[in-house]
């Protein structure tokens, strides 16, 4: 049996296990100076941002209607003066969706009456839709819209007149 | 020379290699694993994904998420505070110096209650009641007996406020000890209160105060207990969980008095919360032995009181937490932690205590054990840092045993093999405080923040949580007192289980340029006490939303950061 220090492997060798040794014995004890923005970086960390909030905003017909998911847009589409984040429902209410015509609009009456045509929806320039002449039935369906609405997707602002401020 | 030459081996290369490979596992399998996986502390509270404008979102416990109800009672019977008590559990205990079980305590506050009615004179729903006594199983017992009749009790959490309260809300009755007595006497003759007072004394009173003085009858608390327990018990009336039936005086900063009105439901859901700051591998039991620094005369030691009360726990409070008889308040120390080894309770467990108590505990440990043996003891804290860096404690390690156990024993005596957690509220406490406590201690250290006008904790951190984040940079808009608390001193964790929280006049520019909001604290809960005269209900009032006074920060991972108010 042959024990040779100075062979160079064996040098390399017991270098490592020393410095194993080392660490095991006094092991480091010093933190990253800036907290990192990953778990798995470190175990104390903080996440790089809040999750994301929508303001609270109050919207008109013209200034609702730019956000139809058109150009990077957010599609919001309003209720019964509620309005509705429905980016999430891009497939229906996206340009080219089923639905899409109701991207940012009022869509009340066609909540109410259950139909998706043009004719539902009023033009942006004139005063919003009264709601007068829906009969009871289509009352409650549209409130059941409003209910499925709120719990699918987020409530983020109010629809109120042109001209109001 | 080749390559061929330099690579020549022996049996020394085996030996070392297999040595090599065996520390190399050693090293980096052997890590110890953190008690909560960090991706949990990075999403601590539930955020809502709207804000109104000067608002900041409303945040919730992650636990109960933004759809969750709040949680108001532990369990569906403990609808009134007697409730609490509960009757089927029969097994002895000692609260303070008596040991004794539940069925003993609830025939005790039905003699109490049949003694205020028949005996003194008190008329439910009609008459309220001061109750100006320091911790003790008479308070309890006074407070259950006031409770279950529907008769309201007032406390106060500083004897300065006695004055103006006898004056703006003078009670039909005041209950209080005996060494307080001539005092309580002189005051009421000096604001010359024309309606008849009855005074309940605890404890013997000189002779001459035992006829009463005047228009002023002197009772004693054992003989209406005494008298009560002879006569028919009258019925207790089947109270409403939403009925008021506590009101907690304190003052604010400012010097403004304030009453937080509390319903049982506000302490059982205070209950709750405090229940569940305890992880679910260590939940409070009836094994428990809870000592608590904060005064039962405040929210937050009522709902611990009475935590210990429902989970079957010993209970005690040290003597800082005296109200009555005492001219300035005792110091918050080393000495002050072990002043309930003069009850006959088993050693404690839990130790419901402020920052000054830690930092002399953490501080006093340390020293200890430094002196002892300074390389053991570098190497000690080396090791045990390490592992906090990781997110891992112990009190089982090779170094607790080695070095930290002795002085452990030194300080706490018999507290130092059962304190198996600690819950620090009413106060600040510094970030760089909180290392050296944890490794000292190595127990669950939560840091909790309460407030009077709350039942139950508001924050807290979670109970495995030992990040620890360096000081922050200040930042340039905010003012030298904001920007000390949010550099220094530690956040306080999440919403507790049934509170929500939200931020108002926060700058809507920087929050929309992803930074942290900052803004005045509001809470909304179950536990939050009704402020009494509240000037006018409207606004954030009118939905339930109590503004605390503090000024708050919220970080990404969801914890907050208060600004500590600056009594």
């Amino acid at each position: 049996m042959s024990f040779d220090l100075g062979l160079p492997v064996n040098t390399a060798l017991l270098l490592y296990v020393m410095y194993c040794i080392q660490r095991i014995v006094w092991p480091s004890a010093s933190a990253p100076k800036t907290v990192p923005n990953e778990f798995k970086s470190s175990y104390t960390w903080m996440p790089k941002g809040h999750p994301p909030t929508l303001l609270f905003k109050t919207y008109t017909p013209k200034t609702l209607s730019p956000f139809n998911g058109q150009n990077g847009q957010r599609i919001l589409l309003a209720i019964k003066g509620i309005v509705y984040d429905v980016t999430a429902g891009r497939n229906f209410y996206g340009p080219g969706g089923m639905y899409a015509n109701f991207a940012g609009r009022d869509a009340s009456r066609g909540m109410a009456k259950q139909s998706f045509e043009e004719d539902m929806l009023t033009p942006i320039d004139q005063p919003l839709d009264k709601l007068e002449d829906l009969t009871g039935e289509e009352i409650d369906n549209m409130r059941g819209w409003m209910d499925h609405f709120s719990n699918k997707y987020i409530v983020c602002g109010r629809l109120v007149e042109n001209d109001a401020t | 020379m080749s390559l061929s030459d330099y690579l020549v081996t022996d049996d020394l290369t085996v030996i070392l290699a297999l040595a090599a490979a065996g520390l190399f596992l050693l090293h980096n399998l052997y890590k110890p694993q953190s008690l909560v996986h960090p991706i949990l502390l990075g999403r601590q509270s539930d955020a809502a994904r709207v804000r109104h404008p000067g608002e900041s979102a409303v945040f919730r416990n992650y636990g109960t998420g933004m759809m969750g109800r709040f949680p108001v009672r532990p369990a569906k019977e403990q609808q009134v505070l007697l409730d609490l008590i509960r009757p089927d559990q029969d097994s002895p205990r000692t609260l303070w110096k008596t040991k004794l079980t539940n069925p003993e305590l609830r025939r005790r506050v039905s003699a109490l209650g049949t003694g205020l009615i028949k005996v003194a004179g008190l008329v439910p729903e009609d008459s309220n009641v001061l109750l100006l006594l320091n911790d003790g199983l008479e308070f309890i017992i006074a407070d259950l007996a006031l409770a279950s009749h529907a008769i309201p009790s007032f406390t106060l959490t500083s004897m300065s406020l006695l004055s103006t309260v006898l004056e703006n809300h003078p009670p039909s009755a005041i209950i209080t000890e005996a060494e307080f007595l001539p005092q309580l006497l002189e005051l009421i003759y000096d604001s010359h209160e024309s309606s008849h007072h009855t005074i309940i004394v605890v404890g013997e009173p000189a002779a001459k105060y035992n006829q009463g003085l005047n228009q002023i009858r002197v009772i004693k608390f054992a003989e209406l207990e005494r008298q009560g327990a002879q006569v028919e018990p009258v019925a207790s009336v089947p109270t409403d969980p939403l009925q008021i039936f506590t009101v907690s005086f304190y003052q604010t900063p400012t010097g403004q008095l304030r009453g937080a009105q509390f319903t049982h439901e506000s302490i059982t859901a205070g209950v709750t919360a405090i229940r569940s700051l305890m992880p679910s591998s260590g939940p409070l039991s009836s094994l428990d032995t809870i000592v608590s620094a904060h005064s039962l005369s405040s929210a937050y030691g009522r709902a611990v009181a009475y935590t210990a009360l429902f989970e079957g726990a010993n209970f005690a409070t040290l003597s800082s937490s005296k109200l009555v008889g005492t001219e300035n308040g005792l110091p918050l120390d080393l000495a002050d932690t072990k002043s309930t080894e003069v009850y006959p309770i088993p050693s404690t467990t839990l130790l419901f205590v402020t920052p000054s108590h830690l930092t002399a505990l953490a501080t006093a440990i340390n020293d200890k054990a430094r002196n002892s043996s300074f390389l053991s003891y570098s190497l000690a804290w080396r090791h045990k840092l390490s592992g906090v860096l990781e997110g891992f404690f112990t009190k089982q390690s090779l170094w607790d045993r080695l070095v930290f156990d002795g002085a452990r024993v030194e300080v706490m005596g018999k507290g130092a093999g059962t304190v198996r957690s600690v819950i620090v509220s009413g106060g600040a406490i510094e970030n760089q405080a909180l290392t050296p406590a944890r490794v000292a201690l190595s127990v669950p250290i939560l840091i909790v923040h309460s407030h009077p006008q709350v039942s139950g904790p508001v924050l807290a951190t979670h109970a495995f949580d030992v990040q620890s984040f360096p000081n922050e940079t200040a930042s340039p808009g905010t003012s030298a007192a904001d920007n000390y608390a949010f550099s220094y001193l530690s956040a306080v964790g999440a919403p507790s289980i049934n509170l929500e929280a939200k931020l108002i006049a926060v700058d809507d520019a920087s929050i929309e340029a992803g930074e942290d909001p900052v803004g005045r604290l509001m809470v909304r809960g179950p536990s939050v006490g009704v402020l009494l005269d509240a000037e006018s209900k409207e606004g954030e009032l009118e939905k339930g939303w109590f503004e605390t006074g503090e000024k708050a920060k919220v970080l990404p991972n969801g914890t907050f950061k208060v600004v500590p108010l600056s009594t």
